[in-house]
């Protein structure tokens, strides 16, 4: 089966600064794949870009876009409209901003339909009603007429799922969907995200920063390191055994209720994040990296073994001296 | 050991104004909550959006008055303090140190002010400001830049220096890793710990985050909706939480172990509003353990603040 999705080689620029340096990602049907890094690691402009909605001042480079048979990297923006909305949806970390204030619920949701199906108003009024019941919210027909402000975060990132299913679309592109929601909100949503995955048979590209979340819910991750792809596995594998420092670094740092002491120090890695210009070379965590030699500086060949795929000199099975 | 911080009965109550024709909304933000912080301990608050965590902090710090009950730090009724000795004693570090810091003043001047405020000579000021700059960890050059120039974690450090260079008793720290990524929250926490036993500091530290709290914090309340829910000590209730919704919540924090799969939580989307507290339990529309008597009756004052929950006999 070929994927939903197939990036080749994506490249994002904002003026000498490349953020995203050449990233591959493919998403199959009913497929949750994670893309997971620190803030400014590149994960949103990827994301955005496979939309074909990057702002102003960021530079599509190169890079393939497949999706549906059909490279979208070079696509009108008159076709890429046609597409959004309808086979491919985006979802954002605060709903509020993605929600026009000043319509209702039902009119926002019915103008999905009526664009993309030419719906008439009482059947996309009822099919945006269904929609609303089946991601859980309740009294569906009342939230029709209401205004984004009178929800609460939950309700409306259920309210945006719900709007970027009407059409059900192959690709979800969930964009940090639980940041802003408290933890036990989060748990709701992530569950109905699994569900929706499973019974629409959604390939859902998922960009997070929390570790516990990709844990949770990833079939297959990527990590995000100073736009490149550092590590790619099967959510298992990865978090079984992660094979970049980098990753490595990331695990350790994150304070586990029962698994660090307290008054024990958490693990860190020093450092910051270099600045990637054009014509950046070798490892981009070299500096930061307790494994770095000379060799580093040097463009670095993904290794591979199976599924697993990490951009790093240090071969599968390497240990921390102890 | 003697109390740091002891709030008595205190609660913070806002009168709202919502809409063109004034549809008056009582927030009950806090709501008379009584609390002791000995000497040198660490305390977590914790809970979610909206529970009144932060409302609380700014009423440990003098920030706002209390609509009832009072607070006093080290014996001394905070609201009747002169400003300047409460900068003595208890110090903030909030979420998000971009817009605590003045963007316009290099980090040198931002350290050395709360100095020059309390009436310290300038050749001491610059002194005493680079050492607290070297004890968050920064270098000296630090002190010319300016807060923009800056890292999150760097910014952070500088929010800390500042709090720390007049050498209060208590920082009171508002989620101080929130806004930062887990490798640089893992460095900020370290630091925090490290200047908290050299500075022989009481740490008050607000997070949502279940799992930094445990992993600073000897003691813990939980706060739901203005009152503290479940309070004790962090270890015994991280192990052994009582509160239905102490247990919620520890549920719902996702580790990062693959195979676990997500936890069922019975909590639903309803989020509490501070402006229409539930009456009897505050937690009972939301409570998977709710029995009748808990929409009636408000739970007894204690510990665990819930008619499920049988006290602890000392």
């Amino acid at each position: 089966m070929s994927p939903v999705l197939e990036v080749r080689d994506l490249r994002v620029r904002f003026g000498a600064m490349a953020a995203v340096r050449g990233i591959d990602l493919a998403i199959e049907r009913g497929q949750t794949h994670c893309l997971v890094g620190e803030s400014g690691c590149g994960k949103s402009v990827s994301a955005l870009a496979v939309m074909r909605l990057l702002p102003r001042g960021a530079k599509l480079e190169a890079g393939a876009i497949r999706f549906a048979d059909e490279d979208i990297a070079r696509l009108p923006e008159r076709a890429m409209r046609r597409l959004r909305g309808d086979r491919m949806a985006m979802i954002f970390q605060e709903p509020m901003t993605s929600l026009n204030p000043a319509y209702t619920i039902g009119s926002q949701m019915t103008e999905v339909l009526r664009t993309h199906r030419g719906m008439g108003r009482a059947a996309a009024v009822e099919r945006a009603e269904a929609m609303l019941a089946r991601v859980g919210v309740s009294a569906p027909g009342m939230r029709l007429g209401q205004y984004p402000h009178q929800l609460s975060g939950g309700l409306r990132q259920r309210v945006m799922i719900a709007t970027a299913l009407l059409c059900e679309p192959d690709l979800l592109v969930a964009d940090e969907p639980t940041t802003a929601l408290d933890v036990t909100v989060q748990v709701g949503i992530l569950k109905l995200l699994a569900d929706l995955k499973r019974d629409l048979g959604l390939a859902m590209l998922l960009i997070t920063h929390d570790l516990g979340v990709v844990a949770r819910i990833a079939d297959v991750v990527s990590v995000m390191y100073a736009g490149e792809i550092v590590e790619h596995a099967p959510a298992g594998q990865l978090f079984a055994e992660p094979l970049h420092p980098y990753t490595r670094g990331l695990l350790r740092a994150i304070p586990v209720p029962g698994k660090v002491k307290r008054g024990e120090k958490l693990a860190t890695i020093p450092g910051i994040v270099p600045r990637t210009e054009a014509g950046f070379r070798g490892c981009a965590f070299r500096d930061r990296c307790g494994f770095a030699t000379y060799e580093c500086a040097e463009p670095i060949a993904a290794r591979v073994e199976g599924a697993h795929r990490w951009r790093c000199r240090l071969e599968a099975g390497w240990r921390e001296a102890a | 050991m003697s109390v740091a911080i002891e709030a008595s009965g205190v609660s913070a109550v806002f009168d709202q104004r919502v809409g063109t024709f004034g549809v008056h909304r009582r927030v009950v933000a806090v709501d008379d909550v009584s609390l002791t912080v000995k000497e040198g301990i660490a305390l977590g608050i914790v809970g979610e959006s909206g529970c009144g965590k932060s409302t609380f902090a700014r009423l440990l710090l003098g920030l706002l008055a209390p609509s009832g009950g009072d607070v006093r730090v080290g014996g001394h009724e905070l609201q009747a303090m002169d400003r300047r000795a409460r900068a003595r004693l208890i110090q903030p570090v909030f979420q998000d140190p971009a817009s605590s810091l003045n963007p316009r003043r290099r980090v040198g001047e931002i350290v050395a002010l709360p100095l020059r405020a309390a009436g310290v000579a300038r050749g001491e000021r610059r002194e005493r400001a680079l050492l607290m700059l070297s004890r968050v960890g920064l270098a000296p050059e630090m002190a010319g830049r300016y807060p923009g120039q800056l890292s999150g974690g760097q910014r952070q450090r500088v929010a800390i220096a500042r709090a720390l260079v007049l050498e209060p008793r208590i920082l009171i720290c508002d989620e101080p890793t929130s806004a930062l990524d887990v490798s640089v929250q893992a460095q900020i926490l370290n630091l925090l710990a490290e200047l908290r036993a050299s500075f022989n500091l009481t740490l008050v530290m607000i997070s949502h985050n279940l799992a930094v709290v445990e992993h600073v914090a000897d003691e813990v309340a939980i706060m739901y909706l203005g009152r503290v829910v479940e309070r004790g000590e962090a270890g015994s209730v991280f192990a052994a939480p009582r509160h239905p919704y102490t247990k919620a919540l520890l549920a719902s924090v996702l580790t990062p172990e693959p195979g676990l799969g997500l936890p069922e939580l019975p909590l639903g989307d309803a989020v509490p509003d501070p402006a229409n507290i539930p009456a009897g339990c505050r937690f009972h529309p939301r409570c998977p353990a709710a029995i009748a008597r808990c929409a009636t009756e408000a739970p007894a004052r204690g510990d665990v603040e819930c008619h499920l929950v049988q006290p602890v006999p000392t």
